[in-house]
């Protein structure tokens, strides 16, 4: 009984796993495939070394406009400043919804949680009316300003739950150790708090990185300051209507090595956060 | 070294009173505790001379200075919590070094100040750790080290030793006395545990309901307490409490409660009067004595070295009992002290009270200190 139950566990799982690694296993082979335009019913599954190939790569690094290195260029100024504002604001926003009383306290952060359940896109439209009466569009600060303000809502919130995790005892410890509130915040709650922000700066980052409904608003008119998503909706939508699969899967991988960079770089605190509560020391 | 004065402190939670207009002078280098159950305000008057909470009124004073609007950094005042709060992202020397490192001390002084009081803890070998590294007991000592090492106008205490193990709670406590004595400086202790109160303070303050009921040495709290509330918190086991009556017996006045019957001195006439005994001033006998009510052991609690004993009395011999509560008054119980496995559920005992030790109080808790009993067997 027990060793169906295990069995019955390991082969739903294995059934999951495929499910979710097919997908990525399928754009990999395909990126490499030398088939002249890559079509999904000439592909084979296991492809002999023969029919791997580098040019789907080279044609995406060399022969596009605007460039691959632009596109990034323009992803990771969008993605890091969104990141880095939004994570900046929402630590202060999770402090004071933390660890201070003032009134209608929790009417905010009710509000907060309802804004966040609006999904981003339905807020396109007043934002582009908005931003382009006061000429916002096409230009950098007018899709930071939208991506940072998703971040602080989402990360203010993960940052809020976290605090309140952290006995008042400590704050209050650093108080009677001769520091103010603010001082406190960044001398000993900040630094007890990486853990969520380095899950929250991923989640930040991820967001405006692979967004297209909000930049293909928002960047109209300037292919100079196209994102990556973008770009890549570009190369899919070719005029002749023939897909090239070998092109889109290509900049598809190249588009991910930066996310898993970050992954691996933050990856500590990444799972740390996404484990919290789990343990409590 | 300075003293600490709250002048009728009083401090509101929206509809709640936590502290109830509270007026103490605390001596420069005293060790004052202060005794209450959980939500008696204890904890909230440490918090208000800590400046971590501000009273609704009344002043604080540290020394000669009204500190009412300083922020706690600004008091010079070191805590140490109940959960010891340490900074887990810190080793136990950056914990320790901590306060001095904000002051700005120079590095070797912060050095030195740091090996010097981990030294005197025992927690030298722990420096390079971090707390979650560390046991109860040595993080409760690495937090001391941290209040220690600041040297401030006096220490703030809040329940310290509630998260120890019973064993090294007792050498905590001794320990933390050893260290006042050589610091000699204001400690301001709070707990629930009476036993930790009385052998920690030089005096002691009881709380309840926000209210301070008294204020002096242990000795005097348990001998005079001033209210049946204090009389009952302190001491343990608990006192027994007997509520009777008091009845002309010619020219005199008596408490009597079932066979009970103390003769009384310095009371103002009849009435419902509580008289409170300890456990160890009523003494048990197995021979009849003169005096002696006989009774029935209906519990034994063993306390370790003695037992706490149960007892109900028999009813009064006389059938007419004088008591005013009328015929079906439930039977007199009272504990007592005895020694370890002296006797068992079922024995017949005598029982005397130590009337003298005997204390009075009026239906509403409060102490008649005028009323004695003079118990003279008949």
């Amino acid at each position: 009984m027990r060793i169906a139950k295990r069995v019955a566990t390991h082969v739903i799982l294995i059934a999951a796993c495929l499910f979710a690694l097919f997908p990525i296993y399928f754009i990999i082979i395909t990126s490499f495939s030398t088939l002249p335009i890559a079509s999904i019913t000439a592909h084979v599954l296991v492809p002999k070394p023969s029919q791997l190939t580098l040019a789907s790569y080279h044609a995406i690094l060399y022969d596009q406009s605007p460039s691959f290195a632009s596109l990034l260029e323009n992803s990771l100024i969008f993605a890091g400043s969104a990141a880095a504002i939004g994570l900046g604001l929402a630590a202060f926003t999770g402090f004071a919804l933390s660890k201070f009383q003032f009134p209608g306290r929790r009417t905010f952060v009710y509000f907060i949680l309802i804004i966040s359940l609006f999904p981003g896109f339905i807020m396109i439209l007043p934002f582009y009316l908005m931003f382009a009466k006061i000429g916002l569009i096409d230009t950098y600060i007018g899709l930071i300003i939208p991506y940072s303000a998703g971040a602080v809502v989402f990360s203010g919130i993960l940052v809020k739950n976290y605090m309140d995790s952290i006995p008042d005892d400590i704050e209050e410890a650093a108080l009677m150790d001769g520091l103010g509130r603010t001082e406190a915040f960044f001398r000993v709650l900040l630094p007890l708090c990486l853990p969520i922000l380095g899950l929250a700066a991923f989640l930040a980052f991820i967001g405006p990185y692979t967004d297209y409904a909000l930049a293909n608003v928002f960047l109209t008119a300037d292919p100079t300051k196209w994102t990556l998503a973008l770009g890549l909706y570009n190369i899919a939508n070719t005029d002749t209507g023939q897909q090239n699969y070998g092109l889109v899967t290509a900049f598809a991988m190249l588009m991910s090595l930066p996310i898993v960079a970050f992954y691996m770089a933050f990856q500590r605190y990444i799972i740390g956060g996404l484990t919290l509560g789990a343990v409590r020391g | 070294m300075t003293g600490i004065r709250l002048e009728h402190v009083t401090k509101r939670f929206k509809t709640e009173t936590a502290v109830d207009d509270v007026s103490a002078q605390i001596e420069d280098g005293e060790f004052v505790v202060i005794l209450g159950a959980s939500g008696s305000g204890k904890s909230t008057i440490l918090r208000i001379i800590a400046g971590l909470e501000v009273q609704t009124q009344g002043h604080v004073y540290i020394g000669d200075m009204l500190v009412d609007d300083y922020e706690p950094r600004d008091r010079n005042l070191a805590m140490v919590f109940q959960t010891y709060a340490l900074y887990p992202h810190l080793s136990i020397y950056q914990n320790i070094a901590f306060s001095l490192k904000i002051r700005h001390v120079p590095r070797e002084e912060i050095d030195r100040a740091v090996r010097q009081v981990a030294a005197r803890l025992g927690i030298s070998e722990t420096l390079e750790r971090r707390p979650a590294q560390l046991s109860g007991g040595q993080r409760q000592r690495v937090a001391l080290a941290r209040a220690i090492v600041r040297n401030p106008e006096a220490f703030l205490l809040d329940e310290p030793l509630s998260n120890l193990d019973a064993k090294i709670r007792t050498t905590a406590r001794i320990e933390l006395k050893r260290i006042h004595s050589e610091l000699k400086q204001t400690f301001v202790f709070v707990t629930h545990d009476q036993a930790e109160a009385m052998t920690l303070a030089d005096r002691l303050a009881v709380l309840n309901h926000g209210r301070l009921l008294q204020f002096d040495t242990p000795q005097k709290i348990m001998s005079d307490p001033a209210s049946q509330y204090v009389a009952s918190f302190v001491g343990s086991p608990e006192m027994v409490f007997l509520e009777g009556n008091v009845v002309t017996k010619g020219t005199a006045f008596a408490f009597v409660d079932g066979p009970v019957e103390l003769p009384l001195m310095g009371t103002g006439g009849p009435g419902q009067i509580t008289v409170g005994i300890r456990p160890w001033d009523v003494v048990l006998t197995r021979e009849s004595r003169d005096g002696g009510l006989l009774g029935r052991v209906t519990g034994v609690e063993r306390l370790g070295s003695s037992d706490q004993i149960f007892i109900d009395l028999m009813p009064a011999p006389s059938a007419a009992s004088p008591s005013g509560r009328g015929p079906e008054t439930a039977t007199v119980s009272l504990r007592a002290l005895a020694r370890a496995y002296d006797y068992a559920v079922g024995d017949s005992v005598y029982v005397g009270l130590d009337a003298d030790r005997a204390l009075f109080f009026d239906p509403q808790g409060h102490r008649l200190e005028s009323v004695t009993a003079s118990y003279r067997p008949a």
